[in-house]
């Protein structure tokens, strides 16, 4: 994202300078809180309901950073034998939880392809009509 | 030191990030219009399958192995190579992006603290972890020589995807493995010439006079002979920027039989190149349009092509577009079947030593073009154009596999399962 400090040319004959002119700073930029690699962050869409127990809801959008550092408990998108799954994972169980369904927890085993593709660090609830999304490939 | 580091079979590589079904498997990527194979997974690699070879010799045995086919993205890749790019810019002072793959580090005024395996290292898994993305890392004194460095890296079976000539013995060891012609700046018709003259192998082209080399090649040979020998002689400040010539050809996705969607295609590559020429500050004075039949096909061959001279050069859309569009009837024949046109600049003139026709009369004026080309970075590619190309392209490219714009375009952005 291109930052431009807006400094206004001001050749100092005209008097009327903007009082206000020294404290112009940039606006407040949302990639600024919600991204904090930005080479290392992907945006995603949830599809499904089984993680409403962290706040996570159909539609959402999630702030996948891979360089995040982990936790012993985080929700995570990860490749789960073949497909991005968002769940939220106990590393010293080796345990994805659905918290807000009442599903049972899912023991990863010998068998499955398993790998974290980053930390969900933010999502973002759209409660109105983004028309950007609206087709959405799903 | 110098480094130099790629991404292993990018296109490949770049397509498996966003989608875990297709990772560990044969995949291969195709062209535009999807006739040839450009990148291919070390899983396809082992089936046999050759680079640059065309789709269809090879799509029996993908299907029996149920490879995944994808058209290239250059959507995607051209958002991967920057984020890449700008994740290895952290690793050193200077960097200069060489392709889109691809990029050197120079190392002269700096080094790491670390050992260079280790430091090689730190950057092969930050581009893993950041992006998914696997490089090789070369490390040699010059850029020639990291560039032999990341050659034995892939080919010469080190195992991580790293090499450092850190001395004159690995140099030696690495360089006299290496034929000529794999040589960076070594093509296949020097190195037939150097083979005549028993220079078979790197090793023996660095021990060879770099003066009597440039005496019967040029000065480049004598400088490559001397990178090889350590001795810096590559300044990306320096190399020419201008391309001296701006080409845009492309097959059409079906064959063309008419005269009016020839003339659609040609306006199309006339606003590529009218785009380019702005954006290197020049213009054409000469203009070449060509359009032929497959070449492979059964019937007669057919090629045609023609020139059109400016009299002061331009980079004006409506002058390039308007000149091909007029061209076209010289490019066709009813009954043939058009297989590919395209249209270049042969003639390129910089703006800046542009002499001024004194008689010409040029009621062009840059501003329309800036403010078209300004709209359109703002809002998308194609906003603004000409409407010599026409609403619907038939003749547009064949990307039948094309996956998602999943960092770009925020209707394609990846669906995470959470049911």
């Amino acid at each position: 994202m291109l930052k431009v400090i807006p400094v206004y040319a001001q050749a100092g004959i005209n008097g009327f300078e903007s009082p206000a002119a020294e404290y112009r700073e940039l606006a407040l930029n949302l990639d600024e809180l919600l991204i904090e690699h930005p080479t290392a962050t992907f945006i995603g869409r949830a599809k499904g309901d089984s993680m409403t127990g962290v706040g996570i809801f159909d539609g959402d959008l999630l702030i996948v950073d891979r360089a995040a550092l982990p936790g012993t408990l985080d929700v995570v998108v990860a490749n789960l034998n073949g497909s991005f799954v968002c769940k939220l994972y106990n590393r010293e169980r080796q345990q994805l939880l659905s918290p807000g369904t009442g599903q049972r927890a899912y023991q990863l085993h010998q068998g499955d392809v398993f790998e974290v593709e980053g930390i969900v660090v933010r999502s973002v609830r759209l409660h109105r009509f983004a028309r950007q999304l609206s087709q959405c490939l799903r | 030191m110098f480094a130099l580091i790629d991404a292993n079979s990018f296109y490949a590589s770049a397509e498996q990030v966003f989608d875990p079904a297709v990772r560990r498997r044969p995949l291969v990527v195709l062209t535009n219009n999807d006739g040839c194979i450009c990148a291919l997974s070390d899983e396809a690699k082992q089936l046999g399958i050759k680079k640059f070879g065309p789709y269809y010799q090879s799509e029996q045995i993908l299907r029996r192995h149920n490879a995944t086919i994808r058209s290239s993205n250059y959507a995607l890749y051209d958002d991967l190579s920057n984020k890449m790019m700008r994740v290895i810019g952290r690793f050193g002072p200077r960097q200069h992006v060489y392709s889109i793959d691809e990029c050197f580090l120079d190392l002269r005024r700096w080094q790491p603290t670390m050992s260079w395996e280790r430091y090689a290292n730190a950057i092969r898994d930050t581009v893993f972890t950041e992006l998914r993305l696997p490089v090789s890392i070369g490390i040699g004194a010059t850029p020639t020589l990291a560039k032999a460095a990341s050659f034995a890296a892939k080919q010469l079976g080190s195992k991580c995807g790293i090499s450092v000539l850190r001395d004159a013995t690995a140099t030696e060891a690495v360089l006299k493995q290496l034929e000529v012609q794999q040589v960076w700046g070594i093509g296949k018709r020097l190195a037939a010439r150097l083979n005549a003259m028993h220079i078979h192998s790197a090793w023996a082209l660095s021990q060879a006079s770099a003066r009597q080399l440039r005496q019967y090649f040029s000065v480049e040979v004598e400088r490559t002979v001397r990178e090889l020998n350590g001795v810096v002689c590559l300044d990306w400040d320096t190399l020419p920027l201008n391309k001296q010539q701006l080409f845009s050809t492309r097959a059409f996705g079906a064959p063309v039989t008419s005269l009016s969607a020839l003339r659609q295609a040609l306006a199309w590559h006339g606003e590529r190149i009218a785009l380019k020429l702005r954006q290197q500050n020049c213009g054409v004075k000469t203009l070449t349009a060509f359009a032929h039949a497959n070449p492979f096909a059964k019937h007669d061959p057919f090629h045609r092509s023609t020139l059109h001279t400016f009299e002061e050069p331009t980079s004006d859309t409506r002058d390039i577009v308007g000149t091909l569009t007029q061209l076209a009837p010289k490019l066709f024949e009813s009954g043939v079947l058009l297989h590919k046109c395209g249209a270049g600049a042969i003639d390129i003139i910089d703006s800046k030593v542009l002499q001024k026709d004194l008689f010409a009369h040029s009621t062009r004026t840059p501003a329309l073009m800036a403010c078209m080309d300004a709209i359109n970075r703002k809002f998308g590619t194609n906003t603004l154009g000409m409407a010599a190309k026409g609403q619907h392209a038939p003749w547009h490219m064949k990307r039948q596999f094309l996956s998602p714009q999943y960092t770009t375009n925020w209707r394609h952005i990846p669906i995470i399962n959470c049911e």
